[in-house]
């Protein structure tokens, strides 16, 4: 299966590069993100900002991203499906999860390029004006590593939705709606606020386990206080792993269901 | 090769049966393949060829039965068959923005091939399937029907397999691309076992060395062209052209052979010859007992003289025609039943 993951991983990642259209969309995203980025470093003494610069960036990405992992992960089984070729890739010694996990990781890996690109912003500024990139901040190394952090959790289960929302369809441009509105539906869940969660040390590991993952929904994206200066908040990133794997599942269980 | 000396089975099936929904595809299919045979898949639209291929090949489960492959039973084994087969889907769906070469790469590489093995696989299947090199630099894309077709033959070949499956190979090729896969299951006759589906009966006939034909998820008839002409043509037909008249050749005749009878009411006249068509049933030896009895008689004048074979089509309409009846009458009667109930 491992075998099988890698070669997946490596056909994919080679398809999405040599792709026009994941770099014309790429290209529109950072492009956007770039513009934006300077105008928000531009007046930030004038916000009452109280995070560090860095964070717009990456809530920029964050709040970009229902529109652009759909361009990613769109294509991965939907076309397959179309084509006819996803029973061809069957037909190799390879199983349903290292097909999903394969794509899965290529498509987050794309992600974490573009989230790399986007860094480049702030690498620039602090390269040609080092004194303005240190009154905003770009030295403290733990402000980018929070951030990055923070992009990774979501980037992971952003592309695991539009993965499963590709393996449920056959047209590319439903999976890629139906991937843009539920990346767009679980922010929303995870901006709002469903009161203060209860502490209560008496109640058994497993609860605990399921209050503290649920908490995590609760004003989700408010978490960002803790990456953004470089502090790691470990439930978000289980939390952020449990989605992953939960819509990994269902992806293998639509595969497997395709082929029964 | 008769059903007696066949050599050790690399499948076995029993009373193999799948559902889809409502359909029953396979109602208990049984047969055997031995090892370095070519076996032909016959039958109609929705007999459960391609079911059958792909329940053998790994890619769908069975309901119930028994299948086995290389020796590994399907319903216990997690995909390791896979690495004992070559599979030519139905329609066989290729990625279109790959190369050929590109793609081959990346099926060696998933069939678990690697370094110069994975570099001589390739070139040995590019070399069987007659793919030239500047074919294998082309986009599968860009690509020809026969090209494309030869492509996944090229990727059912790649991992040395003990058993290739093809499902419709030559669907849509022209005769000359039809030929070339022939050539290349003649090529590797005896080295692998090859299991084909085809609705092209002359292809089946000239390439394959035993036939099961398949009729509404049953087998209706098996064996090789021989056996299935001897179970399903009772009547051997023979013609003659001769320079008599059709009394004369029907009273010698009928002394060699009683039950000859003449076919046609009035023979064939051409400049001067009258072709006979008779029908026997005592088998070709008395049709060549007939041949040597006419050729003593001088008037008769004998000028051809020809057993007429039964080919493949002949014998698949009749055995798949008492089936179709039968499930025929099973809808009428169903279909009925149901409006019974309506009413």
């Amino acid at each position: 299966m491992r075998q099988g993951f890698w070669i997946i991983l490596r056909t994919e990642l080679f398809s999405l590069f040599i792709s026009p259209a994941t770099y014309i969309s790429t290209f529109y995203f950072l492009a956007l993100l770039g513009v934006g980025f300077r105008f928000f470093i531009e007046s930030f003494p004038a916000t009452n900002w109280i995070l560090p610069p860095l964070s717009s960036l990456v809530l920029g990405l964050l709040f970009g991203a229902p529109a652009l992992v759909p361009f990613l992960t769109m294509r991965t089984i939907a076309e397959e499906r179309r084509l006819g070729t996803l029973e061809t890739l069957m037909s190799a010694p390879i199983n349903a999860s290292a097909i999903i996990l394969g794509k899965w990781s290529a498509c987050y890996v794309f992600f974490l390029v573009i989230c790399c690109g986007a860094y480049a912003y702030p690498l620039i500024i602090l390269l040609i004006f080092p004194e303005q990139a240190l009154s905003l901040g770009f030295n403290n190394i733990e402000h980018w590593v929070g951030g990055f952090v923070f992009l990774m959790s979501f980037g992971a289960s952003f592309s695991a939705i539009g993965i499963y929302a590709s393996s449920v369809t056959k047209n590319q441009m439903v999976a890629g709606m139906l991937s843009f509105s539920l990346i767009a539906l679980y922010l929303s869940i995870m901006v709002f606020s469903y009161g203060e969660p209860v502490v209560n040390n008496n109640i058994d590991s497993l609860r605990q386990l399921f209050y503290t993952v649920g908490g995590s929904l609760n004003k989700g994206l408010d978490k960002i206080n803790f990456f953004a200066v470089g502090i790691i908040h470990f439930q978000t990133i289980l939390h952020q792993i449990i989605v992953v794997l939960f819509f990994l599942s269902l992806g293998t269980l639509q595969i497997e269901k395709i082929r029964h | 090769m008769s059903s007696n000396s066949r050599p050790l089975p690399i499948i076995e099936v029993l009373n193999l049966k799948k559902r889809y929904g409502l359909i029953q595809a396979l109602k208990g299919i049984s047969f055997s393949v031995g090892k370095g045979e070519i076996v032909g898949f016959l039958g109609p639209n929705g007999a459960g060829k391609s079911t059958t291929l792909k329940i053998l090949s790994g890619l769908i489960p069975a309901d119930s039965g028994e299948a086995k492959v290389c020796g590994v039973d399907l319903a216990e084994e997690d995909g390791e068959v896979r690495n004992h087969i070559g599979f030519l889907p139905e329609n066989n769906p290729l990625p279109e923005d790959l190369r050929v070469i590109e793609y081959l790469k990346f099926r060696a590489m998933l069939k678990g091939l690697r370094g110069s093995r994975k570099r001589d696989r390739i070139r040995i299947a590019l070399d069987i399937c007659d793919l030239e090199r500047k074919v294998s630099e082309r986009k599968i894309g860009n690509l020809s029907k026969g090209y494309r077709q030869r492509v996944g033959i090229a990727d059912a070949l790649l991992a040395e397999p003990r058993l290739v499956i093809l499902d419709e190979p030559t669907i849509g090729l022209d005769p000359r691309q039809s030929a070339i896969t022939r050539k290349m299951m003649e090529r590797l006759r005896g080295e692998i076992t090859f299991l084909l589906s085809s609705h092209l009966l002359s292809e089946v006939e000239a390439c394959c060395d035993r036939m099961v034909i398949l009729s509404h998820g049953q087998i209706v008839a098996e064996g090789t062209l021989p056996e299935l002409q001897k179970a399903y043509i009772n009547k051997t037909v023979f013609e003659i052209v001769a320079l008599a008249s059709k009394i004369d050749i029907q009273r010698h005749v009928r002394s060699i052979d009683e039950s000859c009878e003449l076919i046609q009411d009035e023979p064939v006249e051409v400049s001067g010859k009258k072709r006979f068509i008779f029908s026997t049933n005592q088998g070709e030896v008395y049709a060549e007992k007939v041949l040597k009895h006419l050729i003593k008689i001088p008037e008769m004048k004998v000028f051809e003289f020809q057993i007429e074979r039964p080919d493949l089509e002949t014998i698949f309409l009749r055995a798949t025609k008492k089936n179709w009846e039968k499930n025929d009458l099973l809808g009428k009667k169903s279909r009925r039943f149901r409006k019974d109930d309506q009413d």
